[in-house]
């Protein structure tokens, strides 16, 4: 690709550096406002909301006193909010299970095999990966209350575990690799389990890290789901949903909290960062 | 390519058995509800329902709201990220840094940040400030039409780095010579976007365009975070009401509504592809 030189290149270089700066600083504040006392976060956030024209809130990045009250009441003193952080533990560690043991099966099935009615399913697995929540929502709201499941964990956990956009992004990738590997393992007498196990799964880690990246991040902001399916259960509710009602009882440990739950996230990313990029380069998207 | 047919099923199955079950069947049964009055002989009603419910306000409300909203989203999301990895692209490998500032909030939880947001648009805070040093009045960021605002923008800083990854993706496949010879030929850089690397992604451009609106439509997610659980009037999505009827354990304006918004979003994405179609062929 053509470099740009000159004043070009760095008005541009410029213009990114501010748009980082403005991306990545959500992030910075929630972590350097973490380290604040309870009692110096209380007294700041109790500043908001004051529509006094003469007024401004106090314009701060670093805490006055660094302390570690804040992980101390989250952690130690009160757990709820270490409940509601385990609740979004499990809710994403068995929505990632269940995916890997059934989506990628599928995409192979609907990849590497040739059967009747291969393309309708896949067309159909399309239509569903377009439908919008608020439509998918409801045949999922129907069986699930045929099932018995609402105000369960499993009504938030079981369709997740057939989401049609990660099928089709696997999918999509399988279809690109040669069929010469499958053949040539065939040859050494391999089963259509051990070919999917130790010739399929293998090549195909980069798409499979970007998927668990991309449904981990699904998996950890979930909120319609919790909100529909569990509107009776409060106890049920992952971290994700919990954040407004924090930030309005004004508890001073907010930022330890959203802190704690950017942690996970954040290793999550750098883990997977090449195969996100590798994963989606390497795919057939159109 | 395995041809026997019987080799396929211990992989489809499970995966289709729950697609049937979660997704297939019951959406063809919600029809059904849709179409009944649900009470206790639950009668059959016709066309009733969605009647009734395209004339109810709030309805109207939500779906008006959902579509202006997505129409602010989507193209704003689609244009930004283009732009993006166009910039992007051309300055690797150097832009590693700014490539991963772009793409790390992907995987960020938005609901842990909504209180950096809260804060950004408080009436004493950060944004108003910066207003006013321009020269510019106070805003009230957090109330009526104005926290349409905080919301697309949490909407943008969450999705933008997903795009920017599909549209990078397709951007290193274009081969380097054709902007060695349009720069040969004089042709400036805005030029060259548009004319050379537009065309040549059409296809992934087509499902950036397809992702942004889906992604769109869940808008919901950051009205939530921002707007509370019973936003004003400007941020009552289509979510929010049907959210409501279901706590009111009226199925059958949840269907209805349902329905009638998944007629909208095929006809919308049929035109879609319909002028995508026309416009590839006119590339070629």
């Amino acid at each position: 690709m053509r470099k740009m030189k000159g004043f070009r290149l760095r008005l541009a270089q410029f213009l990114l550096l501010l748009l980082a700066i403005l991306l990545l600083l959500p992030m910075v504040q929630t972590f350097l406002y973490s380290f604040s006392s309870i009692g110096e976060m209380k007294a700041f956030m109790k500043t908001r909301g004051s529509y006094d024209e003469t007024q401004w809130m106090e314009a701060h990045l670093i805490p006055n006193l660094v302390s570690l009250g804040q992980y101390h009441q989250i952690l130690i003193a009160d757990h709820t909010v270490l409940w509601l952080f385990v609740n979004s533990v499990m809710y994403a560690a068995l929505i990632l299970l269940g995916q890997a043991l059934i989506i990628p099966p599928m995409a192979f099935a609907l990849s590497k095999f040739r059967f009747p009615g291969r393309e309708g399913i896949f067309f159909g697995i399309i239509l569903l990966m377009l439908l919008p929540f608020q439509v998918t929502m409801v045949p999922n709201v129907l069986t699930l209350r045929s099932l018995g499941l609402i105000n369960t964990i499993w009504a938030v956990i079981l369709p997740m575990w057939f989401a049609p956009f990660y099928i089709f992004l696997i999918r999509q990738f399988m279809v690109g690799l040669p069929n010469e590997l499958i053949e040539a393992a065939e040859m050494d007498g391999a089963g259509t389990w051990s070919v999917y196990l130790r010739v399929i799964l293998p090549v195909c880690r980069p798409i499979l890290g970007a998927a668990a990246a991309l449904s981990f991040a699904e998996s950890w902001n979930l909120v319609e789901q919790p909100l529909t399916y569990l509107a009776a259960r409060q106890e049920l509710q992952p971290l994700s949903t919990m954040f407004n009602q924090l930030a309005s009882e004004n508890t001073g440990f907010e930022f330890a909290g959203a802190a704690l739950y950017i942690l996970p996230a954040l290793f999550v990313y750098l883990f997977f960062q090449e195969d996100i990029l590798s994963g989606i380069q390497l795919t057939e998207l159109k | 390519m395995y041809k026997k047919k019987s080799l396929v099923l211990p992989f489809l199955l499970p995966g289709l058995a729950g697609i049937l079950l979660f997704y297939v069947a019951p959406f063809f049964g919600g029809i059904w509800y849709s179409l009944t009055d649900g009470s206790y002989e639950n009668a059959f009603v016709g066309f009733q329902n969605y009647l009734n419910v395209w004339q109810n306000p709030m309805f109207q409300l939500g779906l008006k709201n959902t579509m202006e909203l997505s129409l602010i989203c989507s193209p704003s999301l689609f244009l930004l990220s283009f732009v993006l990895s166009v910039l992007l692209n051309r300055m690797r490998p150097a832009g590693a840094f700014f490539r991963n500032s772009v793409l790390l909030p992907y995987l960020m939880p938005s609901s842990a940040v909504l209180i950096i947001w809260l804060l950004w648009f408080d009436y004493g805070g950060p944004v108003n400030r910066i207003l006013t040093l321009l020269g510019q009045g106070r805003v009230f960021w957090l109330q009526g039409q104005e926290l349409r605002l905080p919301v697309v923008l949490l909407f943008l800083w969450k999705n933008l780095g997903f795009c920017v990854v599909i549209f990078l993706a397709a951007l290193q496949a274009i081969p380097e010579s054709l902007y060695e010879y349009a720069t040969l030929e004089g042709a400036s850089f805005p030029r060259q976007a548009f004319s050379i690397t537009l065309p040549l992604i059409v296809p992934s451009a087509f499902l950036v365009f397809i992702l942004c609106w889906v992604n769109a439509f869940r808008i919901f997610k950051e009205v939530y975070f921002i707007g509370g659980a019973y936003p004003d009037e400007p941020l009552y999505t289509l979510q929010n009401y049907m959210n409501n009827m279901y706590g009111k354990l009226n199925y059958q304006n949840v269907t209805t509504a349902a329905y009638s918004f998944a007629v909208l979003v095929f006809a919308l994405f049929g035109l879609l592809f319909w002028m995508q179609r026309r416009a590839q062929r006119g590339l070629t």
